[in-house]
């Protein structure tokens, strides 16, 4: 089976002589797997995330999700392969403070052209599995943090992209609202939704992913299959 | 307090925020050098011939003697002839016709003279050098005749034809001479059979009025021999030609300054409280090292006045060489020799723009001093909750793309900023409107003076003879002109002087048309153009003068007769000279005994003027004059500081909007990330930047549709009052629907230019580095 993710020797360096955030990395990542990404503080998780959101190009190595190669896509390629095959939830959300939770949702469709019928309805079913319905018309200031990570994760899959990816999810929740938010995501990779989430939390990974990757000084120095209720594909 | 953490935190900052530095900087050039070339203009303005007629010691008034039986002592007793205070002279003087490339140039008052300099009316050199042979000559700048350096001219008045070649082109004052030889050639220039003559130039103690002038020089006629004294020309008319142009300059010249000193202090203060409040957080960060808030007021006034500072003094460099251009043909225009920016302007427009820098970065800066370090951070984070919601629920309902939307409700967040933006784009668009205006009623007033387009060319004797209708002078030239194909039509007119008014006392100029002259479209205030015999049109200047109006009947003085008119039209013919014109029927035909002295010549169309002049010129040979349109240098500045000044306000609204939309981008650097990171492509981003300062843009040319023709209107009305004159209708009547939605285009066009380099710079930033920006 070809795998939806191939990181092929990358690295990435923010300055010429400086260290390398990413060094040397290959990695396959199997349609409808969900993989936890874990290492220390600085270790570069959310590097190798950024490399393969399109968010940032590797100094060395290739990338390439779904059969393309996004390391060498101009910024106007890479911003439609964003908007149509990846899906991204945040730690702090990044929300749009001055657009209602429906128009964030919306955002993603409206830019890849969707027709204003059909990402309205795409929207509203997002927001009636994500139970956050009723606050369509609400501006994220006034939901909980538990609220609008759900409205990211709506905003993340509007387009029904191939790959959702995470950055520290629950980080900014508290414990219970992490739980649910974990759940939410299992749901998600069990109905098929490929995932990369990047986690400190070990328990998360472990009872939420189906495979675990460690990173330490940008180097993966861990590959290892999860216990948890991750149900991709695993090598 | 120690300076040297607050001269870091100012110099940090001046360094590490490069963009705004440079914004700052360039507002405050473009705004200084406008504040700079404006006051000169208005210094210029103010009584340049009166300064440079002080300079150039002008002469009250040049006298032409018959000198074949005077001596010199008795030209130089007139130097204490009561009143008068100084006098020069004699100066041998000629009439002499000068030809040169195929030109003949109307008869010229030719003035011999050793030197430029003298007691009375020393000339500017305006470039080469005085005569210093027999056979060179110097050019007046007064012809408008600039055949360059070397050129060889012929005298074909003078016995022998004498060549004569041009080493100089100078200026006086008063107009004293249409060209200068050395005194030994004046007697080689002279017609066959023409009298011996000399100029004397006079100063009088009492020289106000034209009145004191008649008197004095009569004084000093009392004192030659009967006859001797043949005419002089007053430093009055000089005097009203050239303060006639600069008064009539001076109030649009005041709009624009205006104008540009509104916008300059919503940009600067825009620029400069959005540079401090940008900078909240960064404040914030200070005061909790230990930053005071007298420290923290003086890093930021610092911040901004060091670039504030390197563009005034830039700016007042640039507007001082703007200025030399626009002040040499100012000073050419009005012949007053050189002119420059006034010391008192160099340091009041600069002096100005800095106070203004330090007063609007004062009131943020101590507002941030007084805020607490967590609530400057907090404040310097984004835009106050809840600003602009309303305008994105509202935007997204629109069947518009969803980058535009956005754009267009952005704005909302920051209504203040916004409403500075507006107004600075509203004035640029303002001025757009008002210049281009402007320029269509001057080019049509140009035209109606210079009926360059229906009667571009002129012929005439080329002396100071005129002829009766029907001689053979006046035969020659119809049969000239009609042997030229290019000719469409053309009229005979004799220019003479009448009196009118109370006791026939007031002094008119009148053009007689032998013929149908309403072809030659002068502009027309009220009424038609005269349809008969009895019939007449004035220009304002007479009817103000006369206390009579269009529609009623007017009596003039032809010297030899009166004649009544009735006034059926107010022709647009400036200046605060009466003036009419009529047919030579009118003032009594032929037994009127008036001497035609031009044709005003109209041509086909497609016609060369400049062939059809050389090839009229060949046909007349070199007894007659031919000539082309005039240059029009009043209209040439007008349309020179038009055109200047326009593009300073615009880019100065321009430099404005970019201020504003860089503001934005910095502050919303963490929202484009995002876009960008939901798959907002670069063209996106830059479109939705773009559309942030549409609607302001939108309104702000809304608004100055009205007030940019109400202006136009004001400005134009004022500055045909300074001319003495009325203005036709369609003279005022220069917008049309479909121009003033191009016109008001230019505000998009505007907000456009100012907000595309921030927006580029938006959609190239780096989405990850944009996503960790707080």
């Amino acid at each position: 089976m070809d795998a939806l993710i191939q990181l092929s020797d990358v690295s990435k360096q923010y300055d010429k002589d400086g260290a390398f955030a990413v060094e040397d990395v290959s990695l396959q990542v199997a349609p409808g797997e969900s993989v936890a990404v874990m290492g220390p503080s600085g270790s570069g998780k959310s590097t190798l995330l950024n490399l393969i959101a399109g968010l940032d190009r590797p100094t060395a190595g290739t990338v390439t999700v779904a059969g393309q190669r996004i390391d060498s896509l101009s910024e106007t390629s890479l911003a439609k392969y964003r908007r149509q095959r990846v899906g991204m939830i945040f730690q702090f959300f990044n929300l749009l403070d001055d657009l209602t939770v429906a128009d964030n949702v919306l955002l993603p469709a409206q830019l890849a052209g969707l027709s204003r019928a059909a990402a309205r309805r795409r929207a509203g079913e997002l927001l009636d599995r994500l139970k956050i319905s009723q606050h369509r018309q609400a501006y994220p200031a006034r939901l909980s943090g538990g609220e609008r990570q759900r409205v990211a994760i709506a905003r993340a899959l509007v387009n029904s992209p191939e790959l959702l990816l995470a950055d520290e999810p629950t980080g900014a929740l508290d414990s219970v609202t992490g739980e649910e938010i974990g759940e939410l995501l299992l749901e998600l990779n069990q109905a098929g939704q490929s995932m990369i989430m990047v986690t400190h939390n070990a328990d998360l990974a472990v009872r939420y992913a189906s495979r675990t990757i460690q990173i330490v000084d940008g180097r993966l120095v861990g590959d290892e299959v999860s216990s948890g209720a991750g149900t991709g594909w695993q090598s | 307090m120690s300076a040297r953490p607050v001269l870091r935190a100012a110099s940090g900052g001046v360094t590490r925020h490069r963009a705004q530095t440079f914004v700052i900087f360039m507002v405050l050039l473009v705004s200084t050098a406008s504040a700079t070339l404006g006051l000169a203009l208005l210094a210029a303005a103010d009584g340049p011939f009166d300064h440079a007629f002080a300079a150039q010691r002008g002469a009250d008034a040049a006298v032409a003697v018959s000198s074949a039986h005077l001596t010199t002592a008795q030209l130089a007793a007139t130097s204490r002839v009561s009143g008068v205070t100084a006098a020069a002279g004699p100066f041998s003087a000629t009439t002499a016709t000068l030809s040169s490339q195929g030109v003949t140039l109307p008869s010229s008052a030719v003035v011999g003279r050793s030197s430029p300099g003298g007691r009375l009316d020393e000339l500017t050199l305006v470039t080469g050098h005085w005569a210093q042979k027999p056979d060179q000559i110097v050019l007046s700048e007064g012809m408008g005749f600039f055949p360059g350096l070397g050129t060889k001219m012929t005298v074909p008045t003078a016995p022998g034809t004498p060549v004569l070649t041009v080493v100089g082109i100078a200026n006086s004052i008063t107009n004293t001479a249409d060209a200068w030889v050395l005194p030994g050639e004046i007697s080689a220039l002279r017609p066959a059979g023409a009298p011996v003559r000399a100029e004397m130039l006079y100063r009088f103690a009492s020289a106000g009025t034209a009145a004191q002038i008649r008197g004095d020089v009569a004084a000093v006629a009392a004192a030659l021999p009967a006859g001797a004294v043949g005419g002089f020309t007053s430093w009055l008319n000089a005097r009203q030609q050239a303060t006639g142009n600069s008064t009539i300059l001076a109030p649009f010249v005041e709009a624009f300054a205006l104008i540009g000193l509104f916008m300059s202090v919503l940009i600067v203060a825009n620029v400069v409280s959005g540079a401090v409040v940008a900078s909240y957080r960064r404040i914030g960060v200070l005061k909790s090292i230990g930053f005071s808030p007298a420290q923290v007021v003086v890093a930021y006034v610092a911040r901004v006045g060091a670039p504030a500072l390197a563009g005034c003094l830039v700016g007042l460099a640039a507007g001082n060489l703007l200025a030399i251009p626009v002040l040499h043909k100012s000073a050419a225009s009005f012949g007053v020799g050189q002119q420059q920016v006034p010391l008192w302007v160099n340091v009041l427009a600069p002096v100005v723009m800095c106070a203004l820098v330090a007063l609007t970065a004062f009131v943020p800066a101590l507002r941030a001093g007084r805020l607490s370090a967590v609530q400057a951070i907090a404040l310097g984070h984004a835009p106050r909750q809840g600003r602009g919601y309303a305008a994105h629920r509202i935007a997204s309902r629109f069947r518009l793309p969803r980058p535009v939307s956005i754009g267009l409700a952005a704005p909302f967040a920051r209504p203040a900023r916004t409403a500075g933006t507006l107004a600075a784009i509203m004035f640029g668009v303002t001025a757009v409107i008002f210049a281009v205006g402007l320029d269509s009623t001057l080019s049509r007033a140009e035209e109606g003076q210079r009926l360059a387009t229906t009667a571009p060319v002129q012929v005439g004797l080329a002396s100071d003879n005129a002829w009766q209708p029907g001689s053979r002078p006046g035969r020659a030239i119809t049969a000239a002109l009609r042997s030229q194909p290019g000719t469409l039509r053309y009229v005979a007119v004799a220019q003479t002087e009448l009196g009118a008014g109370g006791g026939l006392a007031l002094k008119v100029n009148a053009q007689a048309f032998d013929g149908n002259a309403g072809w030659l479209g002068y502009g027309l205030i009220s009424g038609h153009w005269y349809r008969g015999t009895g019939q007449a049109v004035v220009n304002t200047a007479y009817l103000d003068q006369t206390g009579l109006a269009v529609g009623d009947t007017t009596t003039v003085s032809t010297g030899t007769r009166s004649v009544t008119a009735r006034i059926v039209g107010e022709v647009f013919v400036p200046g605060n000279q009466p003036a009419l014109m009529t047919s030579v029927q009118t003032l009594g035909g032929t037994s009127a005994n008036l001497a035609l002295d031009q044709y005003d010549v109209g041509l086909k169309p497609g016609v060369s003027i400049d062939s059809y002049v050389g090839q009229l010129n060949s046909a007349l040979g070199a007894n007659y004059w031919v000539s082309g349109p005039g240059q029009g240098q009043f209209y040439l500045i007008a349309d020179s500081l038009i055109a200047m000044l326009t593009l300073m306000m615009a880019v100065v609204a321009g430099l404005g909007v970019l201020n504003t939309v860089l503001l934005a981008t910095r502050e919303r650097v963490h929202d484009l990330g995002v876009f960008k990171a939901v798959g907002m492509t670069p063209r996106q981003t830059i479109a939705m930047v773009l559309c942030w300062m549409v609607a302001p843009a939108v309104v702000a040319a809304v608004i100055a549709i009205p007030v940019g023709m109400a202006l136009h209107t004001a400005i134009a009305n004022a500055m045909a009052r300074a001319a003495y004159t009325g203005l036709p209708a369609s003279f005022l009547a220069v917008y049309r629907p479909a121009g003033i939605v191009l016109l008001a285009l230019s505000g998009l066009v505007i907000a456009a230019a100012g907000a595309f380099l921030p927006a580029s710079w938006a959609a190239r930033s780096k989405t990850a580095t944009a996503l960790r920006a707080e």
